[in-house]
């Protein structure tokens, strides 16, 4: 954040200043030209004006540490690392972060409980809530990032450790490969004790250079300045390093369980929607087809209407035209 | 999958100290119990003392698990389980159990009545239930059975609907055949 937006402490301070000293009418009328709202208002919009101020400063020393936080996890040296400083910078952040949380949707609830005079009031208030929880959520994102990176970091330190390392919990490769830079180094660790300095130096540099695997007897000389100071003690760091790396993937690998069941259930929804849609085509073509049926069976059961009054009408048509045919068939029969 | 103990120690330097505990030990015989006690005391009192503050470890005995997490501001949180149960859980369980002691006893020395750790023993005993990626866990996978049988009755009902395609075009061809009929009937050779 290259700049803070102190817009709200200008306010306050204004106000309190206004508070305390006699005012002329001219900077009265000015004051109440800038903030149009009855005075009874401004009290409580200058301790709206207070808590975002607060909030703001709390993001800030909060980035701050965070800021420190990226620098020592950016560190990649092999042997100088500061778990529990991180650890510490972590757990405050993170305690930060809650607390700027809760602040924050106080400060929402306050500003839905107070009811601002003027649309560009009530305007304003909802814009500082948003940008202040658009710079946490910022942070938070870094944070994230940052927490990533250490995790990257610690999965290649202990790679690099493993290849100089020969501990019976990991042991993988074929033991006289690991056995003979070892057996070499051990050889020499009186005179290589003084330069330690140097060889953490060295060690990084090895972090630096060589991103994956190394062959043993390349880096042999810096490997026998480097083993020495693999004291028990720092055997024990790195099985705890595991340790800590172990939680750490069993958390990684349940979460990235629940996401791809996640992924799954979208796609099912997906595949659910699809069909839904390819249904609607047949139902259409249904929904016409019962029209159809419809309109045929009203005018057929009009034109039997048709008929029926046709038929009921004629009737003395039809008794002449009996009559008629009645004639003929007499006449008929009369002639033969 | 049981709990047997949370335990909470304050460690100054290398000294390591109980102030809080909790016990289920419902599945020991009863005259084991008060051994088996002082037994996760004294294990977790050594273990709390060799672990580096910010750390975590599992110490596996014969028929049990120790989860240590010792908290940076000198707090150890023990959990002594048996082995089926997720270390995961466990120190996840410390992590709440740590952060809340510490909110509620800052400055703790002695030993305290921390009333929550019962609490937590006994809701914890179901690690299903309890840890809240493994209801999600639980939760997305009864909710894909669900979605799985939606669509099978989704495939049942497009086969419906075909049928009833089919039928409705049946039925209108005929209603055709019967209004043509009429019309016919009506129309010509005004007989009678």
């Amino acid at each position: 954040m290259t700049f803070k937006d102190r817009t709200n402490e200008f306010h306050a301070i204004a106000d309190r200043i206004r508070s305390r000293s006699h005012v002329p009418n001219a900077l009265e009328r000015r004051s109440l030209i800038q903030s149009p709202s009855p005075s009874g208002q401004q009290a409580s919009r200058s301790e709206f004006s207070l808590m975002a101020a607060e909030i703001s400063r709390n993001i800030t020393s909060t980035a701050g540490k965070l800021e420190k936080l990226t620098k020592l996890a950016k560190r990649k040296t092999l042997f100088d690392d500061k778990p529990v400083e991180i650890g510490e910078l972590t757990f405050i952040i993170k305690q930060d972060i809650a607390k700027l949380n809760r602040q924050i949707a106080m400060l929402q609830d306050y500003t839905k409980r107070q009811k601002q005079s003027s649309k560009q009031a009530s305007e304003h208030t909802s814009n500082v809530v948003i940008t202040l929880q658009s710079k946490l959520a910022d942070t938070s994102m870094s944070f994230k990032d940052v927490l990533e990176i250490r995790t990257e970091n610690m999965k290649m330190t202990k790679d690099k450790r493993d290849q100089f390392l020969f501990s019976a919990a990991e042991q993988s490769g074929p033991p006289a490969l690991a056995n003979s830079p070892l057996l070499k180094s051990r050889r020499r660790p009186n005179n290589e004790r003084t330069q330690t300095p140097v060889a953490s130096i060295g060690g990084s540099g090895i972090g630096n250079n060589n991103g994956g695997y190394v062959p043993q007897d390349e880096p042999e000389s810096t490997l026998s300045l480097g083993i020495p100071m693999l004291t028990p003690q720092q055997q024990q760091e790195q099985m705890m390093v595991l340790e800590q790396d172990r939680y750490i993937d069993h958390r990684s690998t349940a979460i990235e369980s629940i996401e791809s069941t996640i992924a799954e259930l979208g796609g099912i929804f997906q595949q659910l929607a699809t069909m839904v849609a390819e249904q609607r085509e047949t139902v259409q073509r249904i929904d016409q087809n019962t029209d159809d049926i419809e309109m045929h069976v009203m005018g057929a059961q009009r034109e039997l209407l048709k008929y029926y009054t046709n038929i009921s009408s004629n009737r003395w048509l039809i008794i002449k035209i009996f009559v008629t045919i009645v004639c003929f068939f007499l006449l008929f029969t009369l002639i033969m | 999958m049981k709990i047997f103990g949370i335990l909470v120690l304050k460690k100054d330097g290398d000294k390591a100290q109980i102030i809080a505990s909790h016990y289920d030990l419902s599945s020991f015989g009863y005259f084991q119990r008060g051994s088996v006690q002082e037994f996760m005391n004294f294990s977790s009192v050594t273990i709390g003392e060799r672990t580096p503050p910010g750390t975590r470890q599992s110490v596996e005995g014969e028929n049990n698990v120790a989860h240590v997490y010792s908290h940076p501001q000198g707090i150890v949180g023990v959990v002594m389980s048996d082995k089926d149960y997720p270390s995961r859980v466990a120190f996840s369980l410390l992590n709440r159990v740590t952060d809340e002691f510490l909110v509620k006893y800052p400055n703790a020395t002695r030993p305290v009545n921390y009333t929550e750790l019962e609490g937590y023993v006994v809701r914890y005993q179901d690690p299903k239930e309890a840890d809240p990626l493994m209801k999600v866990q639980n939760e997305l996978d009864e909710t894909t059975e669900i979605m799985r049988q939606t669509i099978d009755s989704v495939l049942k009902r497009g086969e419906k609907l075909d049928s009833l395609v089919d039928r409705s075009e049946a039925l209108s061809s005929q209603s055709k055949m019967f209004y043509k009929t009429a019309k016919k009937t009506n129309a010509c050779c005004v007989v009678m």
